[in-house]
């Protein structure tokens, strides 16, 4: 039986992306039940028990996550949620999806987080070049409002809170949280070190949580249906289903909701249609570009947080890039060592000089200009890049490169050997 | 209060003590790039990286607070690869070329290479190109590629004189230091940035390329430049002062100082000093000014007699004196003793220059030492401007002038006048002055950097100030002119040197009491009820 589509649903019912339309599907009763019955106590034990983990890439439990807000009454500065729409990274399409095609369902999941955490307002970071979404949300956003669903008093409660859609400006750092809240303060984007933490000195030193669009709307369902529900789909750890966004050589690319834990075998060849031009697979990247590509004889490992991190590689954001047997993976990896290098803000050292290292000596290598000592060069960078910094992007840089070393070095020796790129088929650069 | 081990030795802390801040007071060497006392922690070099039990990753030294029973490691080989591997990465894209940098010397790059750095290269790139001579403000210029990022100087502009000159541009490795757009790197403090700047990017362009600065020996004294009395090293290389370093008080100045007070040093040994002792030779009535050296002996009977003539003449109310705020505490007194005790004058004037403060450090009073004079019974600008009215008048037939801070009292052309009336002058300076010019003895004092002594700043900080060159020509301590001039009429001051006269000054004067120069040390002592 397939599994049902909770998150993408309503996406080609029509007028889907109107409250109306929304409310008509059973839209806001969640909201509604949490904030008549429901303490913000008990709405946060839920998503604990859920065992929802987030879906903007690290996946840390939600529930866990909404907990480490300051108690109120302990500490009676107003707090905020911060949403994180700037996804932007690399074959990562999910949260488009649901802003542009159920708006609502997002509002009510920032709704139900701002009741279970108490927060005065919620911002949503959205990515400067998603303009369409942007309008179809401030839209959604004016409905909520003109409906009494956001504002003074919500749904009639003595709940007030805010919604307000920011748009970036094209920085893929401005998805890490704390550069987001720089950003949103005006900032340029530059991830804040820690100690403090969000939680406790967030947006404008408030406290603040942060969470992704996707993440927000598991929990309207899961108010709506009840934590059994929820975990009954998935597997082991990671629970519930996920918008796997399926780029790359395959005949059917595009976005499939399916549970945690569905095999990357299943959702490329399945799903998506397999490989394109009939081409055999070659390698992929499960879960957005910072993740480690895994190679095809991996294709059975199932796409959730455990078995990938025991395959090598990590779940990330879903966004599974396929390649098929044409691609050069020094070519990939230098594809994507020059986004990080391109993206890094440049605080931490070893990420502002890593990302530019690995970037001229894949390059190198990729022209032809290798030497066999820069593969020992070549991990060793990646190595001392991982875990030192104020974020992850260095971390994000590096990963995908310690992967294709451990799968593909041949394909980078080959390169050295022959002096240049043995795979005159591959993608161009 | 929270105790925690770090490399097995147990230590007690104040709570919100960082592992960074600990390590320091407890002689722990943890290297850091970014990190400064006095600004806000960046956390981005990643240099101070340390184990710490129970935490999986690395953690920053600098900003991680001690929490009790805290377990630190800051020499394991995980922290020591981390390091070398931080070292390489901010090597990468330096220029290597430290024999013509600047910098080389009290380079913190270079010195941390040698302790934590590995001595060959693994990188085969081409380094990263940038501007090498960028004019980012008048008094300071930038090489782009020698930057480490660290952003020291951007969080100084922003903390300490506030106008945010500085921004970084760009993001990874095409990130560089820049001003704001139509905006120049131009506070009264900019070239603190050199000071904490720990490579060769940022220099000082009265500085840059005059001298290796292994040559340099430095003395601790304190800037003369106004009444904050910030506490300084004057370097100086074969009895030349190349500049002044900020030294740290955070009683005072923390670690800064300000660009006018930095470059003050020029006036120590510009042409206009005064280098011989000088006796005006022309003839009266003559209309023409002329003035001949001597030797200090004949300029000390000289100035002797004519003082001596003119009291035994008209008595104590024909002579006045007008004292400086530049003067250590040791001259003043001895000053104060002198027109006391030798000339009757009970009360010597002072004036006290005066400019555009701020507040942060710059004080309105321009001179060093105007509260150590008040505070011992030292007149002030009311006093001086009597003093003149009774020359204009006629009535003061020889006067005593420290300094030439007189020429301030009043519009200059009514001063002159006035002085022209006066018969004997005796003027005892470091620089040439209208003053100067037309004094009947000319006596050349030594400059703050040539000799011992205390100053008192505006809040009443007695500090030490120490010989950091030879005198100019055969300037002499004011101290010791005034005894030699005291002796030749008849006075024997007992004082000889400046720990000598500032023990009776202690003894005599209720505000210094208790102060010895052992006790003002390094870091100066309050005036009592200061």
């Amino acid at each position: 039986m397939p599994a049902e589509k909770y998150l993408s649903g309503n996406f080609d019912r029509p007028g889907s992306e109107t409250i109306d339309g929304y409310i008509a599907l059973g839209g806001y009763q969640s909201a509604r039940k949490a904030l008549e019955s429901m303490t913000p106590e008990a709405l946060v034990e839920l998503v604990k028990e859920s065992g929802l983990r987030g879906r903007g890439g690290a996946g840390f439990p939600t529930g866990m996550k909404w907990s480490f807000m300051p108690k109120a009454g302990k500490d009676d500065r107003p707090r905020y949620i911060a949403c994180n729409a700037d996804e932007s990274e690399p074959g990562t399409f999910k949260d488009r999806a649901i802003m542009e095609h159920d708006p609502h369902q997002l509002i009510e999941g920032l709704i139900l987080g701002g009741w279970a955490m108490q927060a005065k307002a919620a911002y949503i970071y959205i990515r400067g070049e998603y303009v369409r979404p942007a309008r179809i949300l401030e839209k959604a956003i004016q409905e909520a409002y003109a409906k009494g669903f956001l504002g003074q008093k919500v749904m009639g409660k003595d709940f007030a809170f805010d919604v307000v859609l920011h748009r970036g400006a094209g920085a893929y750092i401005c998805g890490e949280e704390t550069g987001l809240m720089e950003s949103l303060e005006g900032k340029k984007g530059m991830p804040r070190k820690k100690p403090p933490f969000p939680a406790n000195y967030g947006l404008w030193g408030m406290p603040t949580t942060v969470n992704n669009v996707e993440t927000f709307c598991h929990v309207v369902h899961i108010v709506g249906r009840g934590v059994e529900w929820f975990r009954g789909i998935g597997s082991e750890k990671s629970k519930g289903s996920t918008l796997f966004g399926v780029s790359g050589h395959v005949a059917r690319p595009g976005l499939y909701e399916l549970p945690l834990g569905t095999t990357a075998r299943e959702i490329i060849f399945e799903h998506a249609g397999g490989i394109a031009n009939g081409r055999e697979l070659k390698a992929f990247i499960p879960g957005g570009s910072s993740t480690k590509p895994l190679p095809a004889s991996l294709v059975d490992v199932k796409m959730d947080h455990d078995d990938l991190a025991a395959a090598g590689s990590a779940l990330g954001t879903a966004g599974l890039i396929v390649m098929d047997d044409t691609t050069c993976m020094v070519r990939a990896s230098k594809v994507i060592a020059h986004f990080y290098r391109h993206e890094s803000c440049g605080q931490c050292t070893q990420c502002r000089e890593g990302t530019a290292w690995l970037d001229k000596l894949i390059g190198r290598i990729e022209n032809g200009s290798g030497m066999m000592r820069d593969l020992d060069v070549l991990l060793d960078v990646a190595n001392q890049m991982e875990g030192v910094t104020i974020c992850a992007l260095s971390d994000a840089a590096a990963w995908p490169v310690q992967g294709v070393l451990r799968h593909w070095k041949d394909e980078f020796a080959r390169h050295i050997q022959e002096g240049k790129c043995p795979f005159p088929d591959s993608f161009e650069i | 209060m929270p105790r925690f081990t770090i490399d097995g030795k147990v230590i007690t802390v104040e709570p919100g003590t960082t592992v960074l801040q600990a390590a320091r007071a407890h002689g722990i060497p943890i290297p850091y790039f970014c990190w400064h006392p006095k600004l806000s922690i960046d956390g981005s070099c990643r240099m101070c990286q340390v184990e710490v039990e129970k935490i999986p990753k690395l953690q920053i030294a600098c900003n991680t607070p001690i929490v009790d029973g805290m377990v630190v490691h800051t020499e394991t080989d995980r922290v020591k690869a981390a390091r070398q591997a931080v070292m390489e990465m901010l090597l990468i894209n330096h220029p290597l070329d430290c024999p013509i940098c600047d910098e080389a010397g009290e380079c913190k790059l270079q010195d941390l290479t040698f302790q934590y750095g590995v001595p060959h290269s693994r990188f085969e790139e081409p380094k990263r190109q940038l501007d090498k001579r960028v004019e980012i403000g008048p008094r300071v210029m930038l090489d782009q590629e020698r930057c480490i990022l660290c952003r020291r100087c951007v969080r100084f502009c922003r903390e300490i004189p506030k106008t945010g000159e500085l921004v970084v541009e760009g993001r990874a490795d095409f990130s560089v230091i820049t001003t704001d757009p139509g905006c120049k790197l131009d506070n009264r403090y900019s070239i603190n940035t050199v000071d904490i700047c720990p490579v060769g990017a940022l220099t000082s362009r009265d500085f840059r390329f005059k001298v290796r600065v292994w040559f340099l020996k430095d003395t601790p004294s304190v800037c003369t430049g106004c009444s904050n009395g910030c506490n300084i090293n004057i370097s100086a290389y074969k009895d030349r002062v190349f500049r002044f370093l900020p030294r740290r008080n955070d009683a005072v100045n923390d670690t800064w100082m300000c660009d006018d007070g930095r470059l003050s040093y020029h006036r120590i040994q510009s042409a206009d000093r005064i280098r011989l002792p000088r006796i005006r030779d022309d003839a009266p009535g003559e209309g023409t000014i002329s003035q001949a050296t001597a030797p200090w002996d004949i300029a000390i009977e000289a100035a002797a007699r004519r003082l001596r003539d003119a009291r035994d003449v008209r008595g104590a109310a024909a002579l006045g004196a007008v004292a400086s705020a530049h003067a250590t505490n040791e001259d003043l007194f001895l000053f104060l003793k002198f027109c006391r005790e030798v000339l009757g004058v009970e009360r010597p004037g002072m004036v006290v220059p005066e400019w555009e403060p701020d507040d942060l450090l710059i004080k309105e009073e321009q001179a060093p030492n105007a509260a150590g004079a008040r505070a011992m019974g030292i007149g002030d600008a009311d006093d001086a401007r009597a003093t003149l009215a009774r020359c204009e008048r006629g009535e003061i037939d020889a006067l005593v002038v420290l300094g030439s801070d007189l020429l301030l009292a009043a519009d200059r052309e009514r001063v002159l006048a006035a002085l022209a009336k006066v018969g004997t002058i005796v003027c005892i300076d470091t620089h040439e002055s209208d003053l100067s010019r037309i004094a009947h003895v000319v006596l050349p004092a030594q400059g703050f950097a040539e000799k011992d002594g205390t100053l008192t700043n505006g809040k009443g900080r007695v500090q030490r100030i120490h010989p950091a060159l030879r005198p100019v020509g055969e300037a002499r301590a004011e101290w010791e002119i005034l005894g030699l001039l005291a002796a030749r009429m008849g006075h024997a001051f007992a004082c000889a040197s400046p720990a000598a006269i500032l023990k009776e000054l202690a003894q005599e004067v209720p505000a210094f009491r208790g102060i010895t120069l052992e006790r003002v040390g390094s870091q100066g002592v309050p005036l009592e009820g200061a």
